[in-house]
C-alpha cells in the first residue's frame, strides 16, 4: 500500500552534505514527492524533509541509507498521519475587476492571505496540509493562475517521543 | 609541539601516521606541490603507475591483501577522473581505499580552469565519503577522518580533493592525531545492534532446521572470521557455500565445503539452496548474481542475515533474523548458544544432487589443468587475482583455495582490467609470496601497460593470460541469448611473448598440455614479473549457467541446451 511518508533528516548545514543526502535518494531510485530544507533551532544543523510516495518499509530503508551519510546526524521516517505536515504556497493570480469579489471569497474560504495586491493581480499565501493546498489551488483554477511557488512539505513526528535535535 | 609546514608536508606526515608505506600514483599540475614534498619522506614508497585507473586498482588490491587502506594519488581533471572505475570497484566490493586528488587553486575553482573537474561531485555515489579540503588547517584531521571512515565499519573508498594552493599553504602540524581518535560517527561501525533474543532466535532456527546452509560472503574475509565460521560449520555439520567474494573464507578441501552459488554456481549448490529451509547468510548482500530471480529464490528457506551494514538486511531477501554487526563478533556471541548437531541426512541428499561435470573443454589445455599446475607450483601458497569473464568463473570454481583471503577479484562491479594492477598492490602487501594475475585476452589488454610499472618498481607479479581470441563471456551470452551473432567479440592479441620481451621480462606461450608444467615451473622460478599465455579452446563455455533473470532452479548445463534467442 503506497502512501505518503515523511523522512525527516537532521544534517549539517553545508551544501556538500545536502548534495550527498539528495544524491543518495536519487541513486537509490526512491519515489520522492517533495523536498524541503531549512535551518533548525540548533546552529549548524538543517532539517531536510523528504516526502515519499511509498510504504513505510521503503521510507525506513531510506533512513538506513541516509544515516550512513557523513554529516547526517539523524533521520526518521513516519507516515504523515502520525506526524504534523504542512506546506506553504504562494500563488499569483490575475484579478480582473469583474471577478475580484469572487476571488476574495475563495481566498477567505481557504484562510489565504493577500500579500500583494497590484492592478493586475494578487499574490496569495496559503498554508496547510498538502491536500489542503492542492484543494485550494484547484479552487483558484477557476481564475487565471499565473505562477505558483510551493515550499514542499515540512513535517515533524508527533511529540510522543521527544528527542532533542541539539547534541546530535 | 606544533611545527609550521606546508600542506603537502602535513599530508605526508599524516599519511605516515596512518601507517601508510606505499602510494600508487601519477603526478600532474595540480598535485605537484605534494610530489615536491614526497622525496622528504622516504617512508612513503611511491609506485608510478602508467594510468591512474591502475593506481586505484593497485590500492584496492593492496587493501584487500593487507586489510589496511590502500592509497592512490592523482592530479586534478583527467587524473582524477581516471580513478573513477577503481573507486567504483572498491565501493562495490567494500574495500578501504583512500584517494588523494589535486585540485586547481581555490581562486580558480568553479571557473572551468585548466584540468578542473568536480571530482567530489563525480565520485559522490561511488565513494563512502569524500571531502574537499579548503584550508591547510583541515588536512591533518581530514586524513585521520579519511582513514577512519575508509577502514571502519563496512569499508569503502574515501576521496580527499586538495587544491594546489592549499598544498602550498603553510599551516601547523601537531601530530599524534592518529592515536587520538574520537570514534567518529559511522552507522556501519561494528556495534552489534540486535537484541539478545535475536541471537537466541537464530540459535533456535539453527537447531531446528532440517536443511540448513551457511552462505559465506566477503564479510567473512573482511572480518577474518575463518575460525569462527569453521567452528559453526563443524559443530553443526551445516554445509558451507562461499560466494564469489567469500571464496577462500572456508577451506575448499573441507568436507563441508559445497562450492559457489548463483549464476555460474554448481548445480548441486543451487539446488541445495532451492531445497533448503534455513540460509545463514554471513557478510553478504544477496546480490542478483547469487540469488538469480528473487521471486524464485529459496522459497522454503528462512534467512538469518549477519551483516555489518544494517541497510543490507532485508534489502533483497526477506529476513527472519537480522544480526547487525561484524561477522566475527556476531559469531563469537552466537557460538556459545549453538549445540552440536549433524546434518548427515541433508548432506547425503545434497550429495545426490551432484552432477558429473559436463566437460565443456574438449582440448587438453583446460583451465582445470592450468590452475592445478599453478596451485601445485606454489604448494597452494599463492594469491590468485582474477579479472572478469569466463576465466574468472573457472578460477573461482576450479582453483583449490586453502588459505584465507587467497582469492581476489572484482565481484560487484565486474571490472575488466582489474587483475594486473590489483595484483601489483597484492604483491607489495605480501612480499615474498607468489601472486598470480589471471586475465583473459580482453581484460589483460585493458591494463597491460602496467607491465612497465612492474619492471620499473620490481614488482614480481606472475601474469597469466587465458587466450581464446574472444571476449569469451560476452561471446557465450551471444551464443545462448543472441542467436550466435558474435558481434564485436572476436579480439586480436599481440604476440605476448614478444611483448614480454619488449618489456624485458620473461614470456612463455603454452599451446599444449605438454608445455604446461615447464612453463609454470619457469614462471614460478622467475624472481621478477613474468607473462604466460595459455592458448585455450576458443569457444568453450562456463557451465552451468543460470540465464539472466532466471531462477536458480533453471540452469543451462551444457551445449545441448536449447539456445534461447532473445527477442
Amino acid at each position: 500500500m503506497s502512501d505518503a511518508q515523511a523522512v525527516s533528516v537532521l544534517l549539517e548545514d553545508r551544501l556538500i552534505t545536502l548534495t550527498r543526502a539528495v544524491g543518495l535518494i536519487r541513486r537509490r531510485n526512491l519515489p520522492v514527492r517533495s523536498l524541503a530544507i531549512g535551518p533548525t533551532a540548533t546552529p549548524g544543523l538543517s532539517r531536510l524533509t523528504i516526502m515519499m510516495q511509498s510504504d513505510i518499509e521503503t521510507a525506513e530503508r531510506a533512513v538506513q541509507h541516509l544515516e550512513k551519510v557523513i554529516g547526517v546526524r539523524g533521520a526518521i521516517a513516519f507516515p504523515t498521519l502520525d506526524g504534523v505536515a504542512r506546506e506553504l504556497a504562494l500563488v499569483k493570480v490575475r484579478s480582473p475587476h469583474h471577478c475580484y469579489a469572487e476571488l476574495l471569497d475563495v481566498i477567505q474560504l481557504y484562510n489565504g492571505v493577500v500579500l500583494d495586491d497590484s492592478n493586475d493581480g494578487l499574490i496569495i499565501e496559503l498554508s496547510g496540509s498538502e491536500a489542503f493546498v492542492l484543494s485550494c489551488l484547484r479552487a483558484l483554477d477557476a481564475f487565471e493562475v499565473v505562477e505558483v511557488a510551493r515550499s514542499g512539505t515540512i513535517a515533524l513526528g508527533t511529540a510522543n517521543n521527544l528527542q532533542s535535535e541539539a547534541g546530535r | 609541539m606544533t611545527e609550521t609546514l606546508t600542506g603537502s608536508q602535513i599530508l605526508c606526515r599524516a599519511l605516515l601516521e596512518e601507517g601508510v608505506d606505499v602510494l600508487f600514483g601519477y603526478p600532474g599540475g595540480a598535485i605537484m606541490p605534494f610530489y615536491h614534498a614526497l622525496p622528504e619522506f622516504p617512508g612513503l614508497r611511491h609506485v608510478l603507475v602508467r594510468h591512474e585507473q591502475a593506481a586505484a586498482h593497485a590500492a584496492d588490491g593492496y587493501a584487500r591483501a593487507s586489510g589496511r587502506a590502500g592509497v592512490c594519488v592523482a592530479t586534478s581533471g583527467p587524473g582524477a577522473t581516471n580513478l573513477v572505475t577503481g573507486l567504483a570497484t572498491a565501493n562495490m566490493d567494500s574495500t578501504p581505499v583512500v584517494a588523494i586528488t589535486g585540485q586547481v587553486a581555490r581562486a580558480m575553482m568553479g571557473r572551468d580552469a585548466f584540468q578542473e573537474t568536480d571530482i567530489i561531485g563525480i565520485t559522490q555515489p561511488i565513494t563512502k565519503h569524500s571531502r574537499l579540503i579548503e584550508d591547510v588547517e583541515e588536512i591533518e584531521d581530514a586524513v585521520r577522518e579519511a582513514f577512519q571512515v575508509a577502514q571502519e565499519g563496512r569499508p569503502g573508498p574515501v576521496l580527499l580533493d586538495i587544491p594546489k594552493d592549499v598544498q602550498n599553504q603553510r599551516g601547523s602540524w601537531t601530530g599524534g592525531r592518529a592515536d587520538r581518535r574520537t570514534g567518529g560517527k559511522d552507522s556501519t561501525t561494528a556495534v552489534p545492534a540486535y537484541r539478545p533474543a535475536a541471537l537466541e532466535e537464530a540459535a533456535r532456527l539453527i537447531a531446528e532446521a532440517e536443511r540448513p546452509l551457511i552462505m559465506a560472503g566477503h564479510g567473512v574475509v573482511l572480518a577474518g572470521a575463518y575460525p569462527e565460521l569453521r567452528v559453526l560449520a563443524e559443530r553443526t555439520g551445516i554445509p558451507v557455500i562461499t560466494t564469489l567474494l567469500g571464496i577462500s573464507g572456508f577451506p575448499e578441501s573441507h568436507p563441508l565445503h559445497l562450492g559457489m552459488p548463483g549464476m555460474h554456481g554448481e548445480v548441486h549448490v543451487n539446488r541445495a539452496i532451492q531445497q533448503s529451509d534455513l540460509i545463514i547468510g554471513l557478510g553478504l548482500r544477496f546480490d542478483d548474481r547469487v540469488t538469480g530471480n528473487l521471486a524464485g529464490f529459496a522459497r522454503g528457506a528462512k534467512v538469518i542475515h549477519v551483516e555489518l551494514d544494517s541497510s543490507e538486511i532485508g534489502k533483497n531477501v526477506p529476513v527472519a533474523v537480522g544480526l547487525v554487526g561484524d561477522v566475527r563478533e556476531v559469531l563469537c556471541s552466537l557460538l556459545p548458544l549453538i549445540s552440536p548437531r549433524n546434518c548427515d541426512a541433508w548432506r547425503r541428499e545434497i550429495a545426490g544432487f551432484v552432477r558429473p561435470r559436463d566437460e565443456s573443454f574438449r582440448a587438453d589445455l583446460s583451465p582445470q589443468a592450468i590452475l592445478d599446475a599453478i596451485s601445485d607450483a606454489s604448494d597452494g601458497r599463492c594469491t590468485i587475482v582474477s579479472d572478469v569473464g569466463q576465466h574468472q568463473m573457472w578460477v573461482a570454481k576450479l582453483f583449490r583455495y586453502q588459505r584465507p583471503n587467497s582469492h581476489i577479484t572484482s565481484g560487484g562491479l565486474g571490472t575488466m582490467g582489474f587483475a594486473v594492477p590489483a595484483a601489483m598492490g597484492v604483491a607489495l602487501a605480501r612480499p615474498g609470496l607468489p601472486v598470480w594475475a589471471i586475465s583473459g585476452d580482453g581484460g589483460f589488454q585493458m591494463n597491460m601497460q602496467e607491465i612497465a610499472t612492474m619492471v620499473q618498481e620490481g614488482i614480481p607479479v606472475k601474469m597469466a593470460v587465458f587466450n581464446n581470441g574472444y571476449l569469451g563471456m560476452v561471446r557465450q551470452w551471444q551464443q545462448f541469448f543472441h542467436g550466435k551473432r558474435y558481434s564485436a567479440t572476436p579480439i586480436w592479441s599481440p604476440n605476448y611473448v614478444k611483448l614480454a620481451e619488449a618489456y624485458g621480462i620473461a614470456g612463455h606461450r603454452v599451446e599444449s598440455i605438454d608445455q604446461l608444467e615447464g612453463a609454470i615451473a619457469g614462471a614460478a622460478a622467475e624472481p621478477g614479473p613474468v607473462l604466460v599465455e595459455f592458448m585455450i579452446e576458443q569457444e568453450a563455455n562456463v557451465f552451468p549457467m543460470i540465464p539472466p533473470g532466471g531462477s536458480l532452479s533453471e540452469p543451462i548445463e551444457g551445449e545441448a541446451a536449447t539456445p534461447l534467442v532473445s527477442a
